[in-house]
């Protein structure tokens, strides 16, 4: 079995950890890489010798890039807070970095900083800061502003998943709160990368044609099911879904990412493509749909997956799912080697692991094949992916969300078939709203109808005994 | 564990040299970063310049529209420059309140 990448991630992952838990001199730690590369290079025939040389690296490797990720440069926005006061008032010049969000009479966002107006002084500057402004201005990606208003230093949070830390992860380290609409002056429009911007412009456009053809409540969980939008979910419905353990279908994930590649295949394969296009086509559609939604860590990794299966298959090479995931999981990694600490990376990552590596285990010792009835076949295999995904993800909910979540086996039986139903809907009416506008009433009502009954489904089953522990006030 | 051919290790070598040198140009250019001031000014600079602004810039501004911005270019082109921020109150379009909404984003120089 060749699985080598399997073993670098791991090492790769046991130095981030390392170099999180102690403080390590840059210095001497990238001399230590520099010495294990040239005994890798120089013993690249000694089978044994070369495996824990690289592993070595990958381990080295994996400290620097966290020690590197973990230095803020003097030119960062956040380093013109004063230590001593904790808020400035100043003006800065960026771009806006993400999708404009509406919450709670505030819209947010967040600014790749450029210049700054401090003391009578403007200064070149960098980094990313999020951005509060009171009321809804209208702003879209990749406008460029200036602001005037109160940059704050974001406090380091002690639990373990506080927003602050999320932040943190994300390299923002600083708040800036516009109080006044006319404090915001745009500038310039679409100062970023082309396909950014298309990806941002075909978001808008899908949440138009939902918004426009789905009532408010179904339409809040069609966003989230299709472009991970969570904001707008009344928060009754999500607290529920996160007692049934079955909050996962309301962000993209993995599971979109493969209906989409389904849908788009079938597609294709409808209309005779030849093989080898048919997958270029599908991994560029991927790929945007993997921007269109924000890129966020599962997404990121099911694309990876994806996209490796696909050309797997293109260039006759057997594709094999722990390569696949340990590859998606060290392009993660490389580039922000903090995405380790956040718990989306975690569960989506534990929940695929554990479907890769427990599933198939749990299926050979219950015999399922044994079992002569298709149907009772099928019905099993589900109850064990839903099983095999709970248990891996069992301790991170429960330390994380503190909650005892044993609905959701269950649950997921019966809300993953319908959150596939709801989905495959509302695919179908964003390309019947381009194609065939006459179809689109029969997708939307049939979508209505499906979150309407997924609504019942999960209230009936959060108020069963049993089906969820609080563990915090155990 | 795992088995790797010659070409195989050498690409994860070349990958990880990769890594090595871009975080280490990284972490340097990070370490010795610096602020640098492109200008001593007032704070009000941040405001748009009612007479140096184009089009797009004064569209910006919340409160201008495309048609007011159009005719603040016109009454610029016609009359010369703003004296005062007074006169864009002669503007068709710009009543009381827009104007209250609006001057505090502008500046004449």
């Amino acid at each position: 079995m060749k699985r080598p990448l399997l073993a670098l991630a791991i090492f790769f992952s046991f130095g981030i950890i390392l170099a999180s838990l102690i403080s390590l001199p840059f210095g001497w730690i990238y001399f230590c890489a520099l010495i294990l590369f040239i005994l890798s290079a120089l013993f690249l025939k000694k089978e044994l010798l070369f495996k824990l040389l690289i592993c070595g690296l990958a381990f080295v490797t994996g400290i620097i890039l966290l020690c590197n990720a973990q230095v803020i440069p003097k030119s960062d926005i956040v380093n013109f807070v004063p230590l001593n006061n904790n808020s400035l008032s100043c003006v800065i010049q960026g771009v806006i970095n993400s999708e404009p969000d509406f919450k709670d009479n505030k819209t947010f966002f967040v600014l790749k900083a450029e210049k700054a107006w401090v003391k009578n002084r403007k200064a070149n500057c960098s980094g990313n800061l999020l951005v509060y402004i009171k009321g809804r201005p209208r702003l879209v990606y990749g406008e460029e502003l200036i602001l005037k208003g109160e940059l704050r230093r974001i406090v380091a949070s002690n639990k373990k998943q506080g927003y602050s830390n999320y932040l943190s992860n994300q390299n923002i380290y600083s708040v800036f709160a516009v109080k006044e609409k006319h404090h915001v002056i745009m500038i310039k429009k679409n100062q970023a990368p082309k396909i950014m911007l298309l990806a941002s412009g075909l978001k808008a456009k899908i949440k138009r044609i939902i918004s426009l053809n789905i009532i408010p409540a179904q339409a809040s969980i069609l966003k989230a099911m299709i472009l991970g939008e969570k904001s707008a979910i009344p928060q009754q419905i999500y607290n529920s879904m996160v007692k049934t353990g079955t909050v996962h279908i309301l962000v993209v994930s993995g599971f979109n990412v493969g209906i989409v590649a389904f849908i788009l295949n079938l597609f294709l394969k409808l209309i005779r493509l030849p093989r080898r296009l048919r997958f270029v086509i599908a991994t560029l559609c991927l790929i945007l749909y993997c921007l269109v939604t924000g890129a966020s860590n599962p997404v990121l990794r099911a694309t990876i997956m994806a996209v490796v299966f696909m050309w797997g298959f293109l260039i006759e090479r057997e594709p094999d799912q722990h390569n696949a995931l340990a590859l998606a999981m060290l392009f993660i990694l490389v580039i922000n080697p903090k995405q380790l600490f956040d718990i989306g990376f975690q569960l989506s990552f534990a929940s695929v692991f554990s479907i890769i590596f427990l599933y198939p285990k749990l299926k050979a010792l219950l015999r399922l094949e044994s079992l002569k009835l298709r149907f009772l076949r099928n019905l099993a295999s589900g109850c064990l992916v839903s099983f095999s995904c709970w248990i891996g993800t069992m301790g991170l909910v429960a330390c994380y969300f503190r909650l005892f979540t044993p609905i959701t086996v269950l649950a997921n039986l019966f809300i993953v078939p319908l959150a596939t139903l709801i989905t495959l809907c509302g695919f179908s009416l964003i390309f019947a709203y381009f194609f065939l506008p006459a179809f689109s009433p029969y997708f939307s009502q049939s979508a209505e109808m499906a979150v309407m009954l997924l609504f019942c489904v999960n209230s009936f089953l959060v108020k069963l005994p049993w089906a969820y522990f609080n563990l915090a006030s155990n | 564990m795992f088995s790797l051919t010659r070409q195989e290790k050498g690409v994860i070598l070349f990958l990880l040299a990769m890594a090595l040198a871009g975080s280490g140009i990284s972490f340097l250019r990070k370490k010795y970063s610096r602020v640098e001031t492109v200008i001593e000014c007032g704070i009000n600079t941040w405001k748009v310049d009612l007479n140096k602004a184009d089009k797009e810039m004064l569209m910006g501004v919340p409160g201008i529209g495309e048609k007011i911005a159009s005719r603040i270019i016109e009454y610029r082109s016609e009359k010369g420059a703003f004296k005062d921020m007074e006169e864009l109150r002669s503007i068709k379009g710009v009543s009381a309140y827009r104007f209250e909404k609006i001057k505090e984003s502008l500046s004449v120089k």
